[in-house]
């Protein structure tokens, strides 16, 4: 035991002492935190005041356009070239144009400054509406206020209820869960390759500079083994804590550096899951949570509300992504243990784990299906079977799996695990004292039959 | 009293046989020489001292005692191929290799140092083990192999790759680790070393051991009755290829150098008396065979017999 404690401690020392690591573990909480400041700032950099001179050749928009806090407008008749000239010239950031066509949607647009993507998409739906007003007045002669009473009436509102076993009912945000799925799954995906990847080339390296037999000289090859799975299991978490620790420390800090901006972010996302929802108690919920946020903007509050639409809460999710992860990787970092230690090299070995990490591929191919329905044949006997259940039921579990499935995934995982120590250990001793010799599988298969 | 006993040990890989019912004993104390053509089976005998592999048949003693894991801590190796983290530093290196085997942090350190001071390599401490040379590698390899203060050492070709001074230095270690009463294994090709070091010997071919013994008794038991003698006269000496088989002679200023076998029945002094009249002797010494010559010698006897026996079957 105090041997497997030495071999964990020189994995984990000298890991996470290496330049990579420590570059790595710095620069992805800045990455993760650019990638949510970033867009922000863009978004809010293009949203300055505009003027739009309009001008219509067909006299349908004039006069017709609602101002708002960023946008005003004003209209003109005549000579566009002589409007666009002078206004350009003088206050108008932008000039409207629609000439005489048969086609009465289509417009130019005319400016010396880039305008910001939300000013296209804003005149663009204005100028459908209104046409859409004109041609109902004009061809149809249907009264616009009858018109628009009927299309309040006539809105039809769907909201998805789940059922758990306990009967409680619980609404459910289906295209969030579908998607945060999908994201657990490809990240739980990587963080398995990405560790037990390390585990298969500490293997090879030991093999191939040969202290590998000076080691086991000392220990046995199974103290060896899981002395550098646990070792670099550890690498991971202190990289996932360091990750999730300096993510949120970077955000408060942005988040104090330019609080109005974040005020903005968070009334964005609100509007966003207001109309995904679509359901007026929700919305009260949602306003009465930003009233209750105030003026200085509280991610917790957030997420505790976001989280309340979830069959499964955060803290439920993270120790099932915790609890794959680590199954995961311990079943996938012993099977590629015994492939590198049968190799020479690291090209022979890639050619030994296809067989191995094809079920894992499989799965992330078939992530998308398993999102789009979560309680399928598919997504239930990948969500079960071990070497694919770890993607499979995090993608899965936000839309909510029954108890009995997680556990069954779950107990199926430990005991698959339990075998893939016992069966890579007995290659794993045999393999790693060949040398200069190309294995097979069935040479592999004759050392698991060894005594 | 013996630290290593082997008693019928067998070892089959699934398509040879590596070891076949070889049983040796080692006396405390001494240096044993492991010799054998490449693939004779020294390796997994060493492996299976080193219980990395256990054996298909047969009991390993050590101490008297069935081989333990607890044994491990009483015992060094140094493998043939030579290994070491590249990227760690020296010392977290040598570090690790001792605590490994079973070493206190405090135990460690200061028996290193002891080394690190005797090698007078103190500097190399906080450098990576990549930026040492092959030699200085072998040696901090060694002294990994010894820190713990083995009673039993066992040593795969120890001289390979060191330049001569570094040679000099680990066979004087490894006397001077005998006179402190650590039993020593060495399997080598290395002849020369053999004949310098080694009070035992034991050749292993195909999975066989067919000699075992001490050294000068081996060369003994294979002594031809070779003698070299020197003359103060270039005149010929009748009768001599008659009675002896005459094997080389030369001569120069006024001297002739013979290499004489003296044949069945017949005696040194026969040989002295015969020539002593034809000139004044300067130098008689008996000629036995080298280990080089044994080791030949010996493995191609055995071949032979095994093919005779596999055709008359």
């Amino acid at each position: 035991m105090n041997n497997t404690l030495l071999i964990i401690s020189r994995e984990y020392l000298t890991r996470v002492k290496k330049k990579s690591f420590i570059i790595l573990t710095l620069v992805v909480p800045i990455l993760f935190a650019a990638l949510m400041v970033v867009p922000v700032l863009l978004a809010t950099k293009g949203r300055e005041h505009v003027n739009v001179m309009v001008v219509d050749d067909n006299d349908i928009y004039i006069n017709n356009f609602t101002d708002d806090a960023k946008t005003s407008f004003s209209y003109r008749s005549g000579d566009i070239e002589q409007i666009k000239k002078e206004a350009l010239a003088g206050d108008y950031d932008v000039v409207l144009y629609f000439p005489r066509s048969s086609q009465k949607v289509n417009a130019n647009l005319y400016y010396t400054e880039e305008p910001s993507m939300y000013l296209r998409s804003e005149l663009e739906s204005q100028i459908n509406s209104l046409f859409f007003d004109y041609v109902l007045q004009d061809s149809f002669n249907i009264d616009l206020d009858k018109y628009n009473t009927i299309k309040d009436l006539s809105r039809s509102q769907i909201t998805m209820i789940q059922i758990d076993e306990n009967g409680v009912e619980k609404e459910s945000m289906a295209e969030l869960n579908k998607t945060i799925g999908m994201i657990c799954g490809f990240v739980i995906y990587f963080f398995i390759f990405l560790f037990a990847g390390q585990v298969l080339r500490g293997v090879l390296e030991e093999k191939n500079n040969r202290i590998v037999e000076v080691l086991i000289s000392s220990v046995k090859p199974i103290e060896l083994l899981l002395g550098k799975i646990v070792g670099i299991a550890l690498v991971g978490l202190t990289q996932f804590l360091i990750w999730i620790v300096f993510t949120l420390v970077i955000l408060t800090a942005v988040q104090f550096a330019m609080p109005d901006k974040f005020m903005e972010m968070s009334g964005v996302d609100t509007e966003q899951i207001m109309e995904s929802v679509k359901d007026s108690q929700l919305i009260e919920t949602v306003n009465t949570s930003k009233m209750a946020a105030g003026d200085t903007f509280d991610t917790g509050n957030i997420f505790a509300e976001i989280s309340s639409y979830f069959p499964i809460s955060f803290t439920e999710m993270i120790l099932c992504f915790l609890f794959y992860f680590l199954t995961g990787y311990l079943v996938y970092s012993a099977l590629f243990a015994a492939v590198g230690s049968a190799a020479d090299n690291e090209t022979d070995s890639n050619q030994l784990t296809m067989p191995i990490t094809m079920p894992l591929l499989l799965t992330i191919v078939m992530v998308m299906p398993i999102a789009d329905n979560p309680n399928g044949q598919l997504a239930f006997w990948l969500s079960i079977i071990p070497l694919t259940s770890p993607v499979a039921m995090l993608t899965r579990l936000p839309s909510g799996v029954p108890l009995w499935e997680l556990l069954l995934s779950m107990v199926l995982m430990l005991l698959f695990f339990v075998f893939v120590v016992w069966f890579a250990a007995k290659i794993y001793r045999t393999g790693i004292l060949m040398y200069g010799k190309k294995v097979s599988w069935k040479e592999i298969w004759k050392w698991v039959r060894y005594q | 009293m013996n630290i290593i006993e082997v008693q019928n040990v067998t070892k089959k890989y699934s398509n040879h046989l590596a070891l076949d019912n070889i049983s040796l004993a080692i006396r405390k104390g001494i240096v044993y020489g492991l010799l054998g053509p490449n693939g004779a089976g020294k390796t997994t005998l060493i492996r299976i001292l080193n219980q990395i592999t256990a054996p298909d048949s047969g009991m390993v003693f050590f101490n008297g005692n069935p081989l333990s894991r607890k044994d491990i801590e009483k015992i060094g190796y140094l493998p043939e191929e030579r290994g070491l983290y590249k990227k760690m530093k020296v010392g977290e290196e040598a570090m690790y290799l001792a605590r490994l085997k079973g070493l206190s942090k405090n135990e460690a350190l200061e028996r290193l140092k002891y080394w690190f001071i005797k090698f007078e390599i103190q500097n190399w401490w906080n450098k990576k083990v990549e930026e040492l040379s092959k030699g200085m590698q072998q040696k901090l390899q060694f002294i990994t192999t010894v820190v713990h203060r083995p009673d039993f050492l066992i040593l795969d070709e120890p001289f390979s790759g060191l330049d001569p001074i570094n040679t000099n230095l680990i066979r004087q270690e490894l006397l001077e680790l005998k006179r402190q009463g650590t039993t020593i294994i060495i399997s080598t090709h290395n002849m020369a070393s053999v004949e310098e070091i080694c009070d035992e010997i034991c050749l292993i071919n195909k999975a066989h051991k067919i000699l075992e013994g001490n050294l000068v008794e081996i060369k003994q038991q294979f002594k031809e009755n070779i003698y070299s003698l020197t003359l103060d006269s270039e005149r010929e000496i009748p009768m001599l290829s008659e009675i002896y088989n005459v094997m080389e002679t030369s001569s120069s200023e006024n001297r002739r150098h013979y290499v004489v076998k003296v044949l069945e029945g017949g005696s040194a002094n026969q040989l002295l008396q015969h020539v002593m009249n034809y000139g004044n002797i300067l130098s008689f010494n008996e000629i036995l065979p080298s280990m080089n010559d044994i080791f030949i010698q010996q493995v191609e006897k055995y071949n032979s017999e095994l093919k005779m026996d596999n055709k008359s079957r």
